[in-house]
């Protein structure tokens, strides 16, 4: 979509109050947070993300962004700690007020009716928008062969993919380490993708060299792909243009033109 | 209870407006019922030809606050007055138009092609992007200052402030300059200009290196330098800097300033400007103070 297409956001709905329902560390360094927000669950498409206001004070100043994990009963935010932020979060109780703007952003595009195989690329915590979306092909596209080529430092960084396995998705992993699945980066996976720019599509969300690699392969294949961006955030909402980041059509927001762009349109 | 204020011969119904770039460019806000309750809307300034703006990263958090290097990006003032203006007339909220030149001339066109707009009440002469790579700001120089105001006087009836930087020796004697060049009111302050390092790298955590600190860490300056220009100069003055709550807005009033305007806050909370202006009616209800104007520039001594 171009810009002028995007749909308006309605900020009396997009913006909200709404109370935890839980919080808990699934391994290592990620913890997962369930909230209770009709509205994100019943508008949000795969790809599209939360912006929290972690803390009522002004310190973190700005709010953090974070891809909705799920969005059926409730709404779920899978998170890695990393910093002052993330670490209020981990300290949430049942029952906590938090306030939420949001689904806000782009969604990944569905398939094209041709595509057969879709690949999911992700590094460390990059896995999170991709629930959602095989959450919707399952249903959708039940002829779909999905897989998701994972990359994780190391034993506690892996998360352990139930739900992707529930939903019919083949995962390979590979660690820094080796302490899970095959040894080396995640472009060691590359093998697992069939190279037909007809029925294969990617898409990929990780640290950026990675995704750069992605590009590479994807160009060298000829195969279409998307990618999920990020980039420090302040409004969320297309308003202060300080999420920019470089394509090929000049500046974007990552906020509201992405975060999910077209893979060959990224200058990395 | 009258909350209409005056600038140059531009009524406006309530003193609450937000700081330009820091509302958006286009429509993204305007289903926002709540937009139509603002006093006025004033959009990211735009320049006499497009600008792409700086590169990445552009912003970065701080205590109470953040930098930006945005570098003003926006379409240039025709294409603005084509696909932009139309969307913000329609709210039929006024308007304040920010234009930034890079010679009197170029501010004074820009101007030009804003005379006879729908809605557009004033217009806002940044005069004091930090962000630009300039050797000095306009609004470094009194008689630069009173130079651009001149120029665009000469051409619009349109009331115009003059929007100045906060980097300066004395603001009071900009101020002054833009009051007797003609100008019709004073904004302020736009960003200090400042720098973040990176400890890992040792380098600036920004794009453009450094970048404008803006916020609630700016307000008690801000409201200093209202205070300080309210009792030199006759013009309204639009204050901005740090406004978070209804209490920090009539800070800002009480000091002397007749209109004021959420910035950076309205990132973290984008309804903020009507809790302002609902805080303020509250206040003055408390206070039993029938008109704005009695509030304006009351502090006592
Ligand atoms: C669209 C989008 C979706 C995201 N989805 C998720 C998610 O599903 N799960 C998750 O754990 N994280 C996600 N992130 C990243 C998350 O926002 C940051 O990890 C978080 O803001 C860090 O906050 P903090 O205060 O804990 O750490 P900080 O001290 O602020 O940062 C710690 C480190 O993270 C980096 N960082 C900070 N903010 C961002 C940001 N907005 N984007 C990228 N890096 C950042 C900093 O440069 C620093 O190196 C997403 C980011 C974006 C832009
Ligand atoms: C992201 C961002 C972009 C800004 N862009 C502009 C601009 O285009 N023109 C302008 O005159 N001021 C601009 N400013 C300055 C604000 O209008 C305001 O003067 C300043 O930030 C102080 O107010 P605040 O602390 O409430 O934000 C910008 C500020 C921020 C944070
Ligand atoms: S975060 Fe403000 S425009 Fe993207």
């Amino acid at each position: 979509m171009t810009k002028d297409q995007r749909p308006t956001i309605y900020m009396d709905k997009i913006q909200g109050k709404y109370k935890v329902v839980s919080n808990s560390k699934l391994c290592d360094r990620f913890w997962r947070l369930e909230f209770s927000a009709p509205s994100i669950e019943k508008h949000t498409k795969p790809g599209q993300f939360v912006h929290i206001r972690v803390n009522d004070g002004l310190e973190p100043f700005f709010r953090r962004p974070f891809s909705v994990y799920r969005a059926k009963k409730n709404t779920e935010v899978f998170y890695e700690v990393v910093g002052p932020g993330t670490q209020i979060m981990s300290e949430y109780k049942k029952g906590d007020v938090i306030d939420v703007i949001g689904p806000v952003g782009s969604a990944f595009k569905m398939p094209r009716k041709t595509t057969k195989q879709i690949v999911m690329i992700a590094g460390g915590i990059g896995i999170a928008p991709f629930l959602p979306l095989t959450d919707v092909l399952r249903k959708k596209r039940k002829d779909l062969e999905m897989i998701l080529l994972y990359g994780g430092r190391t034993k506690g960084h892996v998360y352990p993919m139930k739900e992707f396995k529930e939903n019919g998705v083949k995962a390979h992993v590979a660690t820094d380490d080796g302490s899970v699945g095959i040894k080396g980066r995640v472009s060691k996976l590359f093998n697992k993708i069939n190279c037909d720019p007809k029925t294969t599509q990617l898409y990929t969300c990780g640290p950026h060299p990675m995704m750069h690699a992605v590009q590479d392969f994807a160009k060298k294949h000829n195969l279409k792909g998307e990618a999920a961006c990020e980039e420090v955030m302040a409004c969320a909402l297309g308003a202060c243009l300080g999420c920019a980041i470089q394509t090929t059509e000049g500046y974007k927001t990552v906020c509201y033109e992405g975060p999910v762009f077209d893979l060959a349109q990224i200058i990395f | 209870m009258n909350l209409s204020i005056k600038i140059g011969n531009a009524k406006f119904d309530n003193p609450v407006t937000v700081a330009s770039g820091t509302f958006g460019h286009a429509e993204k806000y305007f289903n926002l019922g709540e937009v139509k309750k603002l006093g006025a809307i004033t959009p990211k300034t735009v320049t006499y030809r497009p600008q792409e703006g700086n590169p990445p990263v552009r912003i970065v958090e701080t205590p109470s606050g953040m930098l930006n290097a945005i570098g003003i990006e926006n379409p240039g003032i025709d294409a603005f007055i084509e696909t932009k203006l139309p969307a913000f007339q329609k709210t039929g909220v006024p308007l304040i138009i920010s234009i930034l030149g890079y010679s009197p001339k170029e501010f004074a066109d820009m101007a030009k092609k804003l005379n006879g707009q729908k809605n557009v009440k004033a217009i806002e002469l940044n005069l004091s992007c930090p962000n630009l790579k300039q050797k000095s700001l306009v609004a470094q120089d009194a008689q630069a200052t009173a130079e651009v105001v001149r120029a665009v006087k000469k051409q619009t009836k349109i009331p115009v402030l003059a929007k100045l930087a906060p980097n300066v020796t004395d603001i009071v004697a900009i101020a002054r300059a833009a009051e007797r060049a003609g100008a019709d009111g004073i904004s302020m302050i736009n960003t200090f200009q400042a720098m973040v390092i990176d400890t890992k790298t040792r380098k600036s955590k920004l794009g453009n290196f450094t970048g404008g600190l803006s916020g609630p860490a700016i307000r008690p300056v801000g409201v200093k330098m209202v205070y300080d220009v309210a009792q030199k100069v006759k013009i309204p003055i639009v204050a901005m800097g740090g406004i978070a709550t209804a209490n920090d807005a009539l800070e800002y009033l009480i000091a002397g300033a007749t209109m004021v305007a959420v910035g950076t806050y309205n990132f973290v909370d984008p309804q903020a400007p009507v809790a302002v202006l609902e805080g303020i009616k509250k206040y003055m209800r408390a206070q039993k103070i029938n008109d704005i104007r009695k509030l304006i520039g009351s502090v006592n001594k």
